[in-house]
């Protein structure tokens, strides 16, 4: 068989174009695994018309590329660790940069949540704490007052006078601490009968027979502070109109003591 | 942004057996340019080309694991699906339109002449026009219409063995005129 001569036939490019009937094309496929050159002339001819393809080229429509990829989306493997290391390590940092921020958002929302409520939180304790220590304040103030009140009790320059429940109140019992030295006067109401919105106890001294007023008796935690008395044979107390008279309403006296 | 990476034929191959969706990118950007100009000189219209060319990669993603590289280069695969699935179409939408056969052989004659796209200016089907007529006028009718050296005898009334000789004296020049 004369090989060149098949060769320059025509049937190479007849295959190659797919022009070639079965038969011519089953013969030329077994020739051409018996002749190197019969082989190296159907490759030669189809790196020429490959060539001269893309030599003549005309770029389709972008959108039919997209278009494509979608189409084939899901038969796309998943994203290989890229042959093309540049762009597939671009591409990572993008999407580990994207995660991160949501990462990073997610966490400034969680952290800022927890600011709040932990600054609430402390809002209200600093609350607490100052009204402890305003507590603690007073009561260590009334510590204090009861402390001097019980020195003053014990002390024997203060005399004691017991002012007990007249006829009809015996119930009634009240106490004065008389300083005899600055002749202040002390008063411990222990029982009295709580007194209307708009009357108040009022404290007299029985001086030379007349009475003094020695005060009214305000809410005071342990012993009261009335008026300095110099001297005086008897203490009562009545129940007056609030702030005070002039001079007592007998009927309205609760108790009395004499000096002495 | 992308790093252009030379693909041998082999790892081509090899990549789109994986489904690599980047290699078929690749594949894409380097062939559609060429397979579109060849669907152009068989459809002659662009709109239908378009879809086509979308029809072609689909079929070259789905055979590839038919592709027998012992027979002949990647392209020429390619090129033949492109060649085969142009002439289907152009066929059934004749058909579809009723047209007759002769009708469209006549075109032959008049090629140029109509509202057609006029795409004998590009690729391959400008260098077959660049052959005498009674070369061009086979190669058309065989490689652009797909029509069978028996029908073509037919057709134009010429024996046979005729249309077997001239039709690869065209094939020769047309490689002469191929040939870097």
């Amino acid at each position: 068989m004369d090989i060149k001569a098949y060769i320059e036939s025509g049937v190479i490019e007849s295959y190659v174009l797919g022009m070639a009937e079965a038969q011519e094309a089953a013969e030329l496929e077994q020739l051409s695994r018996q002749h190197p050159e019969i082989r190296k002339a159907i490759d030669g001819f189809e790196a020429a018309l490959e060539q001269q393809a893309l030599s003549g080229a005309i770029a389709p429509p972008v959108q039919i590329k997209e278009q494509l990829l979608i189409t084939l989306a899901d038969e796309f493997m998943k994203e290989e660790e890229s042959s093309v290391i540049a762009f597939g390590w671009f591409r990572y940092m993008a999407a580990a940069s994207v995660i991160l921020l949501m990462v990073s958002a997610a966490l400034n929302v969680y952290f800022y949540t927890q600011f709040r409520s932990t600054s609430t939180a402390y809002q209200a304790l600093l609350v607490e704490k100052n009204t402890l220590f305003a507590d603690n304040q007073t009561i260590q103030t009334k510590a204090l007052e009861l402390y001097s009140n019980m020195q003053m009790m014990s002390d024997p320059t203060f005399q004691k006078i017991s002012l007990t429940g007249l006829k009809g109140k015996e119930n009634s019992l009240a106490t004065i601490f008389w300083d005899s030295k600055s002749k202040d006067v002390y008063l411990l109401p222990n029982k009295l009968p709580q007194a209307a919105a708009d009357k108040q106890y009022q404290l007299w001294a029985i001086v030379d027979g007349k009475p003094v007023d020695a005060g009214v008796i305000d809410a005071c935690a342990g012993l009261c502070k009335m008026k300095n008395i110099p001297n005086a044979s008897m203490f009562a107390i009545t129940l007056e109109k609030k702030g005070g008279s002039p001079t007592p309403t007998l009927a309205q006296m609760y108790v009395a003591g004499k000096v002495g | 942004m992308e790093v252009v990476k030379k693909y041998s034929e082999p790892e081509l191959v090899r990549l789109l057996k994986q489904r690599s969706r980047h290699v078929f990118s690749y594949l894409y950007d380097n062939y559609s340019g060429a397979l579109h100009s060849i669907i152009l000189n068989i459809v002659n219209e662009e709109e239908l080309a378009n879809d086509v060319l979308q029809e072609v990669f689909i079929k070259i993603w789905k055979q590839i694991e038919s592709y027998d590289s012992s027979k002949g280069r990647l392209f020429t695969w390619m090129l033949n699906i492109a060649r085969n699935a142009s002439i289907d179409t152009v066929r059934s939408k004749s058909f579809q339109n009723s047209r007759q056969n002769r009708e469209l052989t006549e075109d032959v004659y008049t090629a140029g002449g109509t509202s057609e796209m006029k795409t004998d200016q590009i690729g391959l089907k400008k260098l077959v026009y660049s052959l005498k007529e009674e070369y061009k006028v086979l190669v058309e009718l065989s490689y652009f219409q797909g029509y069978t050296q028996d029908e073509i005898a037919k057709m134009l009334n010429i024996p046979l063995g005729t249309v077997k000789t001239r039709l690869r004296t065209a094939l020769i020049q047309l490689r002469e005129i191929i040939k870097p």
